[in-house]
């Protein structure tokens, strides 16, 4: 970044505002806003009536935060657990029939999730795994894994395994090579993939109300009523958290990978980009 | 695991055909003697159960009244937990069950479900309903009179004791004062009002619940009458050539519509920002005190106003039924039965709580309950009830409504 000049960070911090930050304030006013009336460009009055109901009503707004981000939380961990050897196999053997292999695990990118969700929920019906938070996991994990298993094969792509032979010839053992010669280089590839499983797994509202039932009550389940019923003060209001709760997570996987490089700054020094 | 549920329910068949007094463990037999025990029975087996009442969530109003006076009072009163599920529309849960249903779920979680219309006829005609349980909630017995029409049948499927009144909505025309000094109280005073108006007039794009409540009146009007409709869609053969006034009226007013009616809004949400900006001075509801509570919330301008056409307005009930695999029973019946009492039904009256009209028959409460309704304060933008009650039309039953919603698209949007 240092060497730009000072024009293009000025337009690139322009871009950023105008497309990231100017949409959230009409939903900030809109949340606060008592009656806000045409032409005025701002409103007149201001009321905490939305941010009133949703932080301290009946509505267990907090519980629903807690539910998103530990139903987003184990998807991403068990994606990246499926998708490491899976993309390790896919990028570096040459399997027959890999095409096919391929297909499957893209398909959910290309087919609507709804339409497996319908399926999945008579199997889960049968054997009991509806409202519960281990089946509405399950079913993230369809809608996210793809994206998870193609960042890290990017990631794999990258990587020679001269790398690992190199470590072998050194002594190194299987977990070894893996822990200090493969995983440093993945961390990247899985870091953007986990970001982006995160981020589907939050937003989900079909398929959480359709496997949970309405019984696992996540913050898209409180919000998207209140979309369509036309609030828009507690729409807004609610859009605003989930903004925050998205950005938040984000932040904290961030600050944890850089304190993991800091960490790791001699073994893992090639791959740091500042 | 299949067949020893086939073969559970096939000998609970046996069981429940021989009428045998034998007890068996089984939920289903249970939950068939609470059709038929005392209801101090009921009262006891549905101590400290946990009630799950699956219904739309989007109304904050609503949310409160469930949460913050239902809840806490069966709680106290009678040991139950209402534990509000919220959906984003009731055919969610309707097609949930029908998956239950398919794959033989015995013991669901939908304990209370709210549906009216075609929600309920989809519910009644795939099964997915307890039974004929209204009869024995002590308040369905003293405060409603089952023969009356608007509780005999929901959008004209015969109800036969499945579902419960909560409540009842009138449709309401909703306007300025301070800018429409005599609002139109006819359909013909409304075409005129538009055309010295243009661009002030629109009504939600069909198939949204309002727009296409609009468009039933606009027909009732232009077409002679709601009595001819009675009967089953497919009765009347000439029923094509009977639309065409209404199609004619609807294109003729097109022109004066907000955006010369070249587009719609798609929804009564859409349409509700419009007249909460100014850009249409009026809009209308199947809720007749949405007015005074969007009022509350400062959303609608303090001079808001409804009221209903000379020719009266259609009117409709809502209804709370018990799934067919609910496992607390007993509990859903006791919350149901509270939610239907006279102080329940009184608090849901005021706007401040919810403003939705009381499903109780007025003339079957004590003259103190009585006077409790009255005394509720609707606010400005509300109409008396007792002339929302003078001018209520009956609805117009599911096949209709398609036929009018299909008609719309290609008489007066394709145009």
């Amino acid at each position: 970044m240092k060497g730009f000049p000072r024009f293009i960070k000025a337009f690139l911090f322009l871009f950023l505002f105008v497309f990231i930050v100017f949409p959230f304030v009409p939903l900030v006013l809109s949340s606060i806003s008592y009656g806000w009336q045409w032409p005025n460009v701002l409103p007149e009055s201001f009321s905490l009536r939305a941010w009133e109901y949703v932080l301290f009503g009946s509505s267990d707004t907090l519980r629903a935060i807690g539910v998103s981000l530990s139903i987003a939380l184990i998807v991403t961990a068990v994606n990246v657990v499926l998708a490491v050897p899976a993309a390790n196999a896919l990028a570096r053997y040459q399997i027959k029939g890999k095409w096919l292999v391929e297909a499957i695990l893209f398909a959910p990118i290309v087919i609507p999730p709804f339409v497996a969700v319908m399926g999945i929920h008579l199997t889960f019906l049968r054997i009991g795994l509806t409202e519960t938070i281990l089946g509405v996991v399950l079913a993230h994990i369809s809608p996210t894994l793809p994206y998870v298993v193609r960042s890290v094969i990017i990631s794999y792509n990258t990587l020679s395994t001269d790398w690992e032979d190199q470590a072998r010839m050194l002594g190194a053992g299987a977990f070894s090579r893996f822990y200090h010669v493969v995983l440093p280089h993945l961390l990247p590839g899985i870091a953007a993939g986990a970001s982006l499983s995160i981020l589907i797994s939050l937003s989900q509202y079909l398929i959480t109300f359709i496997i949970g039932s309405g019984r696992v009550v996540t913050l898209p389940i409180l919000l998207f009523p209140f979309i369509s019923g036309g609030d828009p003060a507690i729409a807004s209001a609610y859009s605003l958290l989930f903004a925050a709760m998205a950005i938040g997570t984000l932040m904290g996987l961030d600050f944890a990978l850089k304190r993991y490089y800091r960490n790791k700054k001699t073994a893992a020094g090639k791959t740091v980009e500042e | 695991m299949k067949k020893i549920s086939l073969m559970a329910s096939g000998l609970l068949v046996l069981v429940l055909a021989a009428c045998s007094n034998e007890t068996g463990n089984s939920a289903a037999e249970e939950a068939d003697s609470l059709l038929k025990s005392d209801w101090k029975n009921v009262t006891e087996e549905a101590a400290g159960q946990e009630v799950n009442m699956y219904m739309w969530g989007g109304n904050e109003n609503i949310n409160r009244y469930l949460d913050e006076w239902v809840a806490p009072r069966l709680q106290e009163e009678h040991d139950v937990e209402l534990n509000r599920v919220p959906v984003n529309d009731a055919q969610d849960f309707v097609n949930q069950l029908v998956d239950e249903k398919s794959a033989d779920k015995t013991e669901g979680s939908m304990d209370i479900i709210w549906i009216n219309g075609e929600n309920f006829k989809a519910a009644k005609d795939n099964g997915l309903l307890w039974g004929n349980f209204t009869g024995q909630l002590p308040n369905f017995q003293d405060y409603i009179d089952p023969e009356a029409p608007e509780v005999a049948a929901d959008f004209g499927e015969p109800v036969e004791g499945l579902e419960a009144p909560w409540g009842k909505a009138q449709f309401v025309l909703v306007y300025d004062e301070d800018k429409v000094k005599n609002p139109p109280k006819s359909m013909e005073e409304l075409a005129a009002w538009a055309k010295e108006n243009p661009g002030k007039f629109t009504y939600p794009a069909l198939p949204d619940f309002t727009g296409s409540a609009f468009i039933r009146h606009v027909l009732y009007e232009t077409t002679g009458g709601h009595e001819q409709y009675q009967q089953p869609a497919a009765e009347i053969a000439d029923l094509e050539t009977r639309l065409e006034p209404m199609w004619q009226y609807l294109n003729g007013i097109e022109p004066y519509l907000w955006r010369k009616g070249e587009t719609y809004p798609e929804s009564l949400a859409k349409q509700e920002q419009l007249f909460a900006s100014g850009e249409v001075w009026m809009t209308m509801s199947y809720d007749p005190a949405l007015a005074a509570s969007e009022v509350l919330k400062g959303r609608f301008p303090e001079s808001t106003r409804t009221y209903v056409l000379d020719g009266g307005t259609l009117a409709n009930t809502h209804y709370l039924s018990i799934p067919f695999n609910s496992s607390q029973k007993a509990g859903a019946m006791v919350a149901i039965n509270e939610m239907m009492s006279p102080e329940a039904q009184t608090a849901k009256l005021s706007p401040k709580n919810w403003g939705d009209l009381s499903a109780l028959d007025f003339e079957k409460l004590s003259a103190e309950q009585q006077q409790a309704l009255n005394d509720v304060d609707l606010g400005a933008a509300t109409l008396p009830i007792e002339e929302l009650e003078q001018k209520r039309l009956p609805e117009l039953s599911s096949d209709y409504i398609e036929i009018i919603e299909k008609g719309w698209m290609e008489n007066v949007a394709k145009d």
